[in-house]
């Protein structure tokens, strides 16, 4: 399976709330770092525990691809733009059944057996915020309707 | 999922080592604040989005997007009026034989002028960045996208405001 192959599959999975299958793609040793959120850890943990509240939190996501490439490194790199409508409490914000839509760029590090090694995604945790009614960086729980 | 537009930019596609090479000189500018360089790396009408940059006023939303020659050239020029030392570090960079690379760069400065809705309190930043440019065959930039986190670069300047 060629790497572009394999990241189809993993935002496929994302959009359906597979945490489990996405770990089923990874090495034992995979990393994440998911950047805005300063988290960079196992996969198997911080990877999971994002995606597992993100599916939870959205349950209608979707996951668009918008474009994406294979570096020389096999690395696949991915704009993407997430949006659903928030069901329960998200990063701290709390649920005001907003819908929201996000731009974020991911690279899949993929090894030659065709696993996934290493997850670094970036967006912008500021523009999260604003679409799910958050009002101070210093209050991300308290949201204005 | 859905997948569409799986690459951009047009003409003939340059060897990865050359296209990085380009992305390269075009941060050595950036770091020596010469923004005419920058925007001479660049095809005329190249492409520019920095996607966290919106700018919500009671109107309109403003976003970072539009050409290099334009947009961003004002974003850049802005900044480092208001960043005086602004700098960076590339610390990774990823081409494919496509003309598509993708940077991670950390950027960092020294507040002396207000930045939008960041007033200038002389706070310093440091932000790691994800820069995905295109080069064409004839070694030009003609589109760039940036990410970065803007929750990061607020905070870190005292800027505690959403919008």
């Amino acid at each position: 399976m060629s790497a572009r192959s394999l990241a189809a599959e993993f935002f496929a999975h994302m959009e359906a709330g597979d945490a489990d299958e996405i770990l089923g793609m990874m090495t034992p040793e995979a990393t994440v770092s998911l950047v805005p959120l300063n988290w960079h850890g196992p996969m198997a943990a911080d990877g999971a525990s994002y995606l597992r509240e993100l599916s939870r939190s959205f349950p209608d996501l979707l996951v668009r691809v918008r474009r994406l490439f294979v570096t020389g490194d096999n690395t696949a790199v991915a704009e993407i733009t997430i949006d659903g409508t928030q069901a329960d409490a998200f990063l701290a914000v709390a649920n005001q059944e907003k819908h929201f839509d996000l731009d974020q760029a991911w690279m899949l590090k993929v090894t030659p057996d065709d696993r996934i090694s290493a997850v670094i995604a970036y967006w912008d945790q500021n523009q999260l915020y604003r679409r799910l009614g958050v009002k101070r960086l210093d209050k991300i729980t308290i949201t204005a309707g | 999922m859905t997948t569409e537009a799986l690459r951009v930019g047009t003409g003939t596609a340059p060897c990865e080592d050359s296209a990085e090479a380009v992305v390269r000189a075009f941060f050595d500018a950036y770091r020596a604040h010469d923004v005419e360089r920058m925007v001479d790396l660049c095809a005329e009408g190249a492409g520019f989005r920095y996607v966290p940059f919106e700018v919500w006023g009671r109107q309109r939303v403003l976003y970072g997007e539009g050409k290099v020659c334009t947009v961003g050239k004002v974003i850049w020029t802005t900044l480092i009026d208001a960043f005086p030392d602004l700098a960076n570090a590339v610390t990774s960079l990823r081409a494919d034989g496509d003309g598509n690379v993708a940077a991670e760069v950390g950027i960092g400065g020294t507040q002396a002028k207000d930045f939008g809705i960041i007033a200038c309190t002389g706070g310093h930043y440091q932000v790691p960045h994800l820069f995905l440019f295109h080069v064409t065959g004839g070694g030009l930039i003609d589109d760039i996208v940036a990410y970065w986190d803007n929750v990061g670069w607020k905070k870190q300047l005292g800027c505690l405001e959403v919008d």
